[in-house]
């Protein structure tokens, strides 16, 4: 996508103008949507994203531009108006010029080679687009378990996105992530209620979802939680001991926890957990970690967007507080280490520190005695999505199928319960964690935009929650 | 290439294949200015542009899209759209009717000043919010300016253009009296540099953040409640999605089959108007080119049209509205351009709990069932005196609480929510609310 040459002039040129740091983020990303309603086709698209980002640092200020011409001019043309609109009398003093800049960089690829432990094992190409039409009809076949089903829509999402990261001092990594999600979303209706399901897996992954993921059972597992939703109540109102089910149950930690860990926040104190390192933010039970080296997870990359490379984070250690989701500019800012954090939705985003794959670690406790001594409470067994506002710790989130415990055991469904409170309460009230860690795919909104992440848990018991329902 | 001539080049290959093409073509230019300890700090400087495809081959439509604009890109764009199409068995899908559209300038000069005086309005918001005492920190203080150019052309003979823009303010604050901190944002948008006022964003920002804190958890219970405007906004961007003509035609909305009928209080009348003068939504054409219009949706309480495009309209045997909207990287859509609940006649005073704030929306609401249950911030008001709530989750649901809306007020403020949204505050006898 780039031309060495290319990258060296602009890098140079970049920083002839004063800049102290410079990156060029080139990138071209293949997608295919497929979508059936009832078996048949909805939708079906293909497209494909090419552009180049180019980022500056002077200082602690970050200017950063993005085009889809990836032409020598252009980039000329890019790099000269960042140093030219740096340089106005809108900035506070303009650039110094760094004649070592100019000179040629002697770039380094490192992992260039190197085997990618994300590799799909079966290519978009292994299969015709009818093959892919076969699968998803698998799916609806796999959801009709009841008349009450009503509708089933599939979708699969291919992406396959190459990557070319080159900085000014030196570093140039090639990066191929490839992600394939399969999702279904079922509407049962019994006439008078109308409820709906959802399951959605993916992984770093080709067509092998479909040996790993079966689609007829992720049809039938998101026809399940719609039919068990048609014959839940309503959901009652109120603070009490709440049990999170595993898998995407993680989205309470991942909204309550790990946005506040994000030096995004932490570097400019608006995280209710900025400067806390060494200290206890979580009740002993909790151990959190961020990784980005996981074989084929959704979050997963050998290289962050910054040409970092993965690692493998822990961020909390029975309940202290170790490290922070560091990029380079947090790194900068704060002194705190970098940990490959680095990440953005596309070309059109300047990174920024955010989880990759970020779940709590098994406990000791069996899954069965997280539910003794409850008298009244609710099993949250699988999560919607949810939200936090870092600065206050307030989060929310969906419970997408709940059961209420009753004298310790699982009881009727109920539907319509959201979760709220604010994190760093809540994880001072975790009380016990299960073994059972499994883990989930989500998306994930912040302000370099709408990447991949995984979150996951085991089963875990907070001692109470405001659980907001019927009152 | 650039975009208008991969758009001639991809409709000559159409043309050689014997298929049906649309080519929508945008190109936007950005500029982002933040500001940090009272100076510039961060620039976002950019162009993005490409095309988007969609194909009727044998009366099925395919579609595809690039921003790379080689022919080798094109061509693969091309065939993934014709492939895209013969996986269709449904057939009976046509191009509209082309004609020539015009060329349409809608922002004229409003984005026209130095970047000095852009950089001195960001700088102003900020300095104005962190001068108060309250304010712990201003996370983001940001100008915002995007340009956009559209183009349609298609082989049935559509063709035009538009030029449309907008500026932009907005910010995020942490705020702190005591113990009690609160984390906001806000954001001012028009179509004229000159018309933005730092010193109004920041105190509405300051106003908005600022009047939570201090906020004690509420007690469960039912209660009378008046949502305010921003809130109505956002239940109405979900209301979006029952009356769109997409959801109608794939049998996920909850008004099919309901036209003619009442769905709503007879306060309530919702219309959608793509042609006002003054409508940040407003543009001459919707994106298959079918002229703008003004629809009304609601009419006191009785539903009266859905938003369509021509494919919707065509599978659901009802008429275009002009609402097809579509970015040239998605497939065709539906979507209201200004849509405005009519502001009614004031809300009476009376103890209750004012709703200022939905949190977690787009998981806590279910658009095709209308059930929400999200988290919320507001004002308690007892004996006419007002305080700050939090810790606590509203829940209903959408139709049922468009049915018992009681009183409107005469408060209507637009909000940028994807479509421009108009609303007014909506009193309710009665709203379930959780907390301690």
């Amino acid at each position: 996508m780039l031309h060495p040459d290319t990258a060296t002039t602009v890098l140079g040129a970049a920083r002839a103008g004063g800049a102290d740091f410079a990156e060029l983020y080139a990138e071209r990303w293949r997608r295919r949507l497929l979508r059936t309603i009832d078996g048949h086709v909805e939708e079906a698209t293909s497209g494909i994203q090419h552009g180049v980002g180019l980022r500056l640092f002077f200082g602690h200020d970050v200017v950063y531009a993005y085009t889809n011409d990836l032409s020598d001019a252009s980039l000329g043309e890019l790099v000269a108006s960042l140093v030219r609109l740096r340089g106005s009398g809108a900035l506070d003093g303009a650039a110094s010029p760094d004649a070592h800049g100019a000179g040629g960089l002697d770039l380094r690829r490192p992992g260039a080679g190197g085997l990618d432990p994300h590799a799909p094992e079966v290519a978009f190409e292994a299969h015709p687009k009818a093959w892919r039409l076969e699968r998803l009809r698998e799916l609806d076949a796999g959801a009709r378990i009841d008349p009450a089903v009503h509708q089933v829509q599939a979708r699969l999402l291919e992406w396959e996105q190459d990557v070319t990261i080159v900085n000014s001092e030196g570093t140039w990594v090639d990066d191929r992530r490839v992600r394939t999600r399969l999702v279904a979303q079922v509407i049962a209706s019994d006439g008078a209620e109308t409820q709906t399901g959802f399951h959605g897996p993916g992984l770093s992954v080709g067509l092998e979802l479909f040996d790993r993921c079966p689609a007829a059972d992720v049809g039938r597992r998101a026809a399940e939680q719609a039919l068990v939703n048609l014959r839940a109540k309503k959901a009652p109102a109120g603070t009490m001991p709440v049990v999170i089910g595993n898998a995407f149950g993680g989205v309470i930690f991942h909204e309550a926890l790990g946005h506040l860990l994000e030096t995004t926040s932490v570097a400019r104190n608006a995280s209710a957990l900025a400067g806390k390192l060494g200290e206890r933010v979580a009740s002993d039970v909790v151990t959190y970690v961020d990784d980005g080296t996981i074989a084929h997870a959704w979050g997963s990359s050998r290289f962050d967007d910054e040409a970092a490379p993965t690692e493998r984070t822990v961020l909390i250690r029975g309940g202290i507080l170790e490290s922070y989701m560091v990029d380079r500019w947090g790194a900068l800012k704060t002194g705190y280490r970098p940990t490959g954090s680095g990440r953005r939705q596309d070309y059109t985003y300047a990174p920024t520190s955010r989880m990759r794959n970020t779940f709590l670690e098994p406990g000791a406790t069996p899954q069965a005695a997280l539910f003794d001594g409850i008298e009244l409470g609710l099993y949250a067994k699988v999560m919607g999505g949810g939200q936090v506002r870092p600065g206050s710790g307030e989060y929310n989130f969906a419970v997408n199928e709940g059961y209420l415990i009753r004298d310790g055991q699982v009881a009727e469904p109920v539907r319509g319960a959201m979760l709220v409170g604010k994190g760093p309460d809540t994880l001072r009230k975790v009380e016990a964690v299960a073994a059972d860690l499994e883990t989930a795919p989500g998306m994930c909104g912040s302000m370099s935009g709408s990447i991949p992440t995984e979150v996951g848990q085991p089963h875990v018991r907070v001692s109470e929650i405001v659980v907001g329902g019927e009152a | 290439m650039n975009v208008d001539q991969a758009k001639r080049w991809l409709l000559e290959r159409a043309g050689e294949r014997g298929v049906d093409l649309e080519v929508l073509a945008t190109f936007e230019r950005k500029l982002e200015i933040q500001a940090d300890d009272g100076r510039v700090s961060d620039l976002t400087h950019a162009t993005q542009g490409g095309v988007g495809l969609r194909v009727v081959a044998d009366g099925r439509t395919g579609y595809a899209s690039s921003e790379e604009l080689t022919e080798d890109a094109l061509a693969w764009a091309l065939d993934e759209a014709i492939e895209n199409a013969a996986l269709q068995e449904r057939a009976g899908a046509a191009l509209p009717a082309g004609r020539p559209l015009g060329r349409h300038e809608l922002v004229g000069e409003g984005l026209s000043a130095g970047i000095d005086a852009k950089g001195a309005a960001v700088t102003a918001l900020e300095r104005a919010v962190t001068g108060d005492a309250r304010v712990q920190t201003m996370q983001v203080a940001r100008y915002v300016e995007e340009e956009t150019e559209v183009a349609l052309g298609s082989t049935q003979g559509a063709d035009g253009g538009y030029r449309n823009g907008y500026v932009g303010l907005m910010g995020v604050l942490v705020m702190r009296e005591g113990e009690s901190v609160k984390q906001g944002w806000d954001v001012e948008i028009g179509k004229e540099f000159h018309a933005l006022d730092p010193g109004r964003t920041a105190q509405s920002m300051l106003d908005k953040v600022g009047r939570h804190l201090g906020a004690r958890p509420l007690r469960t219970g039912r209660r009378r409640a008046v949502l305010e405007p921003d809130v109505v906004a956002t239940l109405l961007g979900l209301f979006g999605y029952a009356i769109s003509g997409k959801s109608l035609a794939e049998g996920t909305s909850r008004l099919a089959g309901r036209l003619g009928e009442r769905i709503a209080s007879e306060l309530v009348t919702i219309v959608d108007d793509a042609t006002r003068p003054d409508g940040l939504g407003s543009r001459p054409f919707d994106a298959e080119g079918a002229p703008s219009q003004r629809v009304v949706l609601v009419d006191r309480g009785v539903l009266r049209s859905f938003l369509h495009n021509s494919e919707t309209a065509r599978r659901t045997g009802q008429a275009t509205t002009g609402h097809a909207a579509r970015s040239y990287a998605s497939t065709l859509g539906v979507a209201a351009t200004n849509l405005v609940l009519e502001p009614g006649a004031g809300i009476p005073a009376g103890d209750g709990v004012i709703v200022t704030d939905l949190m977690g929306v787009h998981a806590g609401a279910n658009p095709i069932t209308g059930d929400v249950s999200v988290q919320a911030m507001g004002l308690e008001v007892v004996g006419g005196e007002r305080s700050p709530v939090d810790d606590f989750a509203v829940s209903f649901n959408l139709f049922e609480l468009l049915e018992r809306v009681e009183a409107v007020g005469d408060d209507l403020t637009w909000f940028p929510k994807g479509a421009m949204i108009a609303a007014p505050s909506l009193a309710l006898a009665d709203l379930s609310f959780a907390g301690a």
